[in-house]
């Protein structure tokens, strides 16, 4: 029996997880969700700036993160139009400019965002630290023209737009360092306030940039989306991933621990 | 001539942009800005060598009918399909974005799905609290794991109402993420960051030459 216990067939474990997850999606869940400090802190900050203020969303993750990451993009998006704070998007990862453009418009025509005057998409360009330290000096020698080739100094909301000088915060969505080279190049040498939404698996790597303040706030993974979803009370893709997610973590949870109490009884036999 | 030329472009950089980080002159702020333009062309052409490489690796593949080298005709078709349509009509045209939405989204989220179910099988067969230090691992990872999903909480709020704190679940993953990680990633960085330093201090005094081939 134990031994049949361990050596349990992988494929039951698959059905499990397939059960795991497509029972909560028929059936959803509504978990309450307590907004952690991290998240809030990023919410607060936008929620203080005045309208007209400018902040920059790096899409830095491609189409394999997009279930944790285009939520806490919609969330952070809604939040800014309604404050009427614009936005310029742009991304360092060639596979983000469609799913960007494409999600940036979206939200724009929601809430009645105007093309060039509350938002404007630059696009892709090659390069992480050579862009960044770039617009640093002057956006527009990194990106002449948005993603719709309308050249920068045609765009109403660029005029007065530089560079980092007239960005109040950077939010960089990333699945993978960027991040980090955003707080080494951004924040260090231009005290650019920075602040990330980041898939699951890389959400420890940001704890200490997070105590030094190098980045004012944290949204960690789906919990992320989910949180700011709350803090906007717009509960999207974020929270039902999130309630969709919960079971399979219990599942994974109960296996260890069944996998542990097994492990300790054989290993007590033998002995 | 061949070797000490990159060398001497090296040291030369490296002193010069080291020296602009310290120097606001504005002949300092000059270079800088020139030679970060300079990057800024140079940076495509790694996209174009990656590409190259791409290429080459797989034409070689067909070649030598390693296993699975009929798959890399797939490689082509994609590669081709989708520079050939991005480059003539832009990556706006609705083509574009079709294949974009309809292939390349579903196989990554696939691809990456699919690490649900081995990371769950993993767990199972391996996760063992073998040690003293893989026990201190198991637990940190379970709590951040339960802590991690709102039904932590429920669960801490309902079994352990009896406890003095609510929503342990998360505080305590949120402790641990903000204290022992915190610690032991501050100690990764400060080591990589000293190794980075030393290592470009040798590129730039020309004692590591690995970079310009051919060894010492």
């Amino acid at each position: 029996m134990l031994s049949k216990l361990i050596n349990l067939d992988r494929r039951i474990i698959f059905i499990l997880v397939a059960l795991a997850v497509i029972i909560p999606t028929l059936l959803p869940l509504n978990l309450p969700i307590n907004v952690s400090n991290p998240t809030q802190r990023i919410h607060d900050y936008i929620n203080t700036l005045p309208a007209g203020a400018t902040i920059m969303i790096a899409f830095d993750y491609g189409p394999s993160s997009m279930p944790e990451l285009n939520p806490m993009a919609k969330a952070v998006l809604r939040h800014c139009f309604d404050k009427k704070v614009r936005v310029i998007g742009m991304t360092l990862y060639p596979f983000a400019p469609t799913l960007a453009d494409t999600l940036i418009k979206e939200v724009a025509e929601e809430k009645g965002a105007v093309n060039g005057e509350d938002y404007v998409f630059l696009g892709f360009r090659p390069g992480y630290e050579q862009v960044m330290l770039r617009m640093g000096t002057s956006i527009a020698s990194a990106f002449e023209k948005d993603y719709t080739d309308t050249p920068l100094t045609e765009i109403p909301m660029m005029k007065d737009i530089t560079n980092y000088d007239q960005i109040d915060l950077i939010l960089d969505l990333a699945s993978g360092s960027t991040t980090q080279i955003w707080i080494t190049y951004v924040n260090v040498k231009y005290s650019q306030q920075i602040a990330a939404g980041v898939t699951g698996v890389i959400v420890s790597n940001m704890y200490p940039y997070l105590q030094t303040k190098q980045l004012i706030g944290l949204m960690p993974g789906y919990l992320g989306a989910s949180e700011y979803e709350k803090l906007i009370g717009v509960p999207e893709k974020g929270t039902e991933g999130i309630n969709n997610a919960s079971p399979v973590h219990v599942l994974i949870f109960v296996l260890v621990v069944i996998g542990n109490i097994v492990f300790f009884i054989q290993r007590k036999r033998e002995e | 001539m061949k070797r000490q030329v990159p060398l001497v472009l090296c040291f030369l950089f490296g002193v010069v942009m080291c020296f602009t980080q310290f120097s606001p002159h504005q002949y300092s702020q000059t270079v800088y800005n020139e030679v970060i333009n300079w990057a800024l062309i140079m940076a495509p052409f790694a996209l174009i060598f990656g590409t190259i490489t791409l290429i080459q690796t797989h034409v070689a593949r067909i070649r030598r009918r390693t296993e699975h080298w009929q798959y890399s005709f797939v490689v082509f078709a994609g590669l081709l399909t989708m520079a050939f349509i991005g480059i003539l009509f832009g990556p706006q045209d609705p083509t574009f974005e079709w294949l974009f939405n309809n292939v390349q989204v579903p196989l990554d989220a696939t691809m990456f799905s699919l690490l649900a179910f081995l990371i769950a099988s993993a767990a199972f067969r391996a996760f063992r609290a073998r040690t003293f230090e893989a026990t201190l691992l198991l637990i940190a990872a379970m709590i951040v794991l339960i802590g991690n999903v709102p039904v932590g909480d429920l669960i801490w709020n309902t079994v352990l109402s009896w406890l003095p704190w609510d929503n342990g679940a998360s505080e305590t993953r949120q402790w641990i993420l903000g204290n022992p990680n915190l610690s032991a990633r501050r100690g990764i960085i400060l080591g990589v960051s000293l190794g980075v330093i030393s290592q470009a201090i040798r590129l730039i005094l020309g004692i590591e030459r690995s970079y310009i081939g051919g060894g010492d």
